[in-house]
């Protein structure tokens, strides 16, 4: 199986197959991605979309000095924050990630998604993004920190406190 | 996770161990700890477990929307529109340093600020050069030759004054230096006047009363000239041609107006109707005015005194040298002697002066340039108007353009010392707001 840093490549030389192969392989995860940070499902599958196309638009500009992964999601990443500015709302997330979750507009209604859900709408935002990017994404140290341009020590000790926070919240000591 | 402080491995390094992010050696070193440390264990197992727990946050799949919109995009080759992409992409593309770091750019900045420069730089040295004025450069230049503040005798060879109107503005050598403290383009100039030619012992015995009437002749015409440059260059050749001088000369030439030159020049008497009637060759005369001042009796009263003063010294000198007498009264008789002496030096002058304005009549040549007409009589034509916007906007746009480069030398220095100092904390702040934005 070709890895993913040489599927796009391959598209870049205009191999049709290679997108398709691309887009297969991260179709759901980047649309999890979106799903997980944004209040609705449509608008999550809009920037699914957007996400893609942009990597359409723009893969001759696509240069192997990362991995691909660490790419897609920085354009991801891009993204979320438009939305977020767009919509005036990131001072507001913390709140909307609460709320949501319990009318059950979010993601699909189970009460450990629920609360996990509850859970990282209290954390840090800074350290909520490292430890989603990890936990859902699973980026490793480097990639996260290449996308959030933060230090990979940055990211340990953001990444170790988040977790610290959440077990907090879902597990508390007794 | 609180972890006994003198424990081998601390939580975040466990963490990063089930993480696999843990640097080799030291990774093998835990695994063979936490086969044995129960509280380790106890710490990896929490970890795991919140992963797991983390991962029950689940979301719904993708509709099949997404696969058409997509595939579709690729088949078609042209991308549907992806707004939010494309800002994020433009974001990437418009960050600084994507920014500096291409030469290509770094070549755009540097032909925008040489074309900004030269675009400043070109109307500045162009007007230094010449004064664009209804089509014609003009270029007002009165030079006064080296040693020309010698007094002497004007003439048609040796005129201390040359007076050059000429479209090529740059000096010619020996033509003469602009005076260090020329006024500024636009502003008239006055010549320096030259000092009274000095008459001559003869000349004062050319005015005797058996001459005839002493009169001092003043003329003044107000000329519109149909060619400016020539007419304003004739008349001092006019000048020297009938053997006077110019006294006086003002040169106007101010942007959006027409040129003008004032001459007060001193014509000798016979030659002043042969002068004028070639001055009047030179336009349209609008205005000619022509006075005559007997100043006879002045002069007959002026040489009565200075007869009668010279008489009253003659004596005073015979007295001192002949009669003696008391000290006080020979110092009064010197007194008087030098007082008769100041008075009859005073009359000498008065007497030469007046001679002098007798003989070289004072002739007043207002010239200005038919453009004034033009535009101050009737209406003006459409194609009139259209030049005249054209001329100011270029002269607003030159006025631009320079006010820019004054601004940019005036501000600049200080506004990059303190955009310096400024841009590493914004920078700093800029990439927290970012980084708070992304999430």
């Amino acid at each position: 199986m070709n890895s993913d840093d040489q599927l796009i490549l391959e598209f870049q030389q205009g191999a049709r197959e290679a997108f398709v192969e691309l887009f297969e392989r991260y179709r759901e995860p980047i649309y999890g991605f979106f799903r997980r940070r944004l209040d609705y499902p449509a608008r999550a599958e809009e920037l699914a979309q957007e996400c893609f196309l942009a990597l359409l638009q723009n893969v001759q500009r696509y240069e192997p000095r990362a991995s691909f992964r660490s790419y897609l999601y920085g354009i991801a990443i891009h993204l979320v924050a438009a939305e977020r500015r767009k919509a005036g709302r990131e001072v507001a997330e913390n709140e909307k990630l609460d709320s949501r979750a319990v009318e059950g507009s979010g993601a699909e209604n189970n009460d450990a998604g629920i609360w996990v859900r509850n859970a990282l709408g209290h954390l840090e935002p800074s350290e909520r993004e490292i430890l989603m990017l990890r936990e859902f994404e699973q980026l490793s140290y480097g990639e996260i920190g290449a996308i959030l341009r933060v230090p990979v020590n940055t990211v340990r000790s953001r990444l170790f406190r988040a977790r610290a926070a959440l077990k907090n919240q879902l597990m508390p000591v007794k | 996770m609180e972890r006994n402080a003198q424990h081998a491995f601390d939580a975040e390094e466990v963490m990063a161990y089930l993480d696999g992010e843990l640097e080799a050696r030291r990774a093998a070193a835990l695994a063979a700890h936490l086969v044995s440390c129960s509280e380790c264990q106890e710490v990896a197992q929490g970890f795991r477990a919140l992963s797991e727990r983390m991962l029950s946050f689940e979301v719904e799949h993708p509709s099949a929307g997404l696969n058409e919109t997509v595939l579709a995009a690729l088949d078609s080759g042209k991308p549907a529109k992806a707004p939010a992409a494309g800002r994020a992409q433009d974001q990437r593309a418009w960050s600084w340093r994507s920014i500096l770091a291409r030469p290509r750019n770094w070549a755009i900045a540097c032909a925008v600020t040489v074309a900004a420069i030269a675009l400043a730089a070109i109307p500045i040295l162009r007007r230094e050069q010449s004064i664009p004025l209804n089509g014609r450069s003009f270029t007002d230049l009165v030079a006064l030759e080296p040693g020309a503040t010698k007094s002497r005798p004007p003439s048609a060879t040796s005129s201390g004054y040359k007076k050059r109107f000429r479209d090529d503005a740059v000096p010619v050598r020996g033509e003469g230096q602009i005076p260090a403290n020329a006024p500024a383009r636009g502003e008239g100039w006055d010549a320096p006047a030259p000092p009274p030619p000095p008459p001559s012992d003869g000349e004062e015995l050319k005015a005797p009363e058996s001459v005839g009437p002493m009169i001092v002749q003043t003329a003044s015409l107000t000329i519109l000239a149909t060619n400016y440059d020539e007419a304003s260059a004739a008349i001092e050749k006019l000048s020297a041609a009938h053997g006077g001088y110019v006294e006086k000369l003002d040169a106007k030439a101010q942007t959006g107006n027409a040129r003008e030159l004032s001459a007060s020049l001193r014509i000798p008497t016979k030659q002043l109707d042969g002068f004028l009637a070639d001055v009047r060759k030179l336009g349209h005369v609008e205005e000619e005015t022509r006075s005559n001042e007997e100043v006879s009796d002045q002069y007959v009263d002026l040489q009565a005194r200075l007869k009668s003063a010279r008489a009253t010294e003659q004596r005073l000198i015979e007295l001192l040298g002949t009669r003696t007498g008391k000290l006080e009264d020979v110092l009064e008789a010197e007194r008087e002697l030098a007082r008769i002496r100041g008075e009859i030096e005073g009359m000498q002058g008065q007497s030469a002066i007046l001679v002098h304005r007798v003989n070289y009549a004072t002739v007043q040549v207002d010239l200005s340039e038919e453009y004034r007409q033009v535009l101050g009589s009737g209406p003006i034509s459409t194609g009139t108007k259209i030049r005249n916007a054209a001329v100011e906007g270029f002269t607003n746009l030159e006025g631009g353009a320079v006010a820019l480069v004054v601004f940019v030398f005036a501000v600049g220095p200080s506004l990059l010392f303190w955009l310096a100092i400024l841009l590493v904390p914004a920078w700093f702040a800029w990439k927290r707001f970012r980084v708070r934005a992304q999430r």
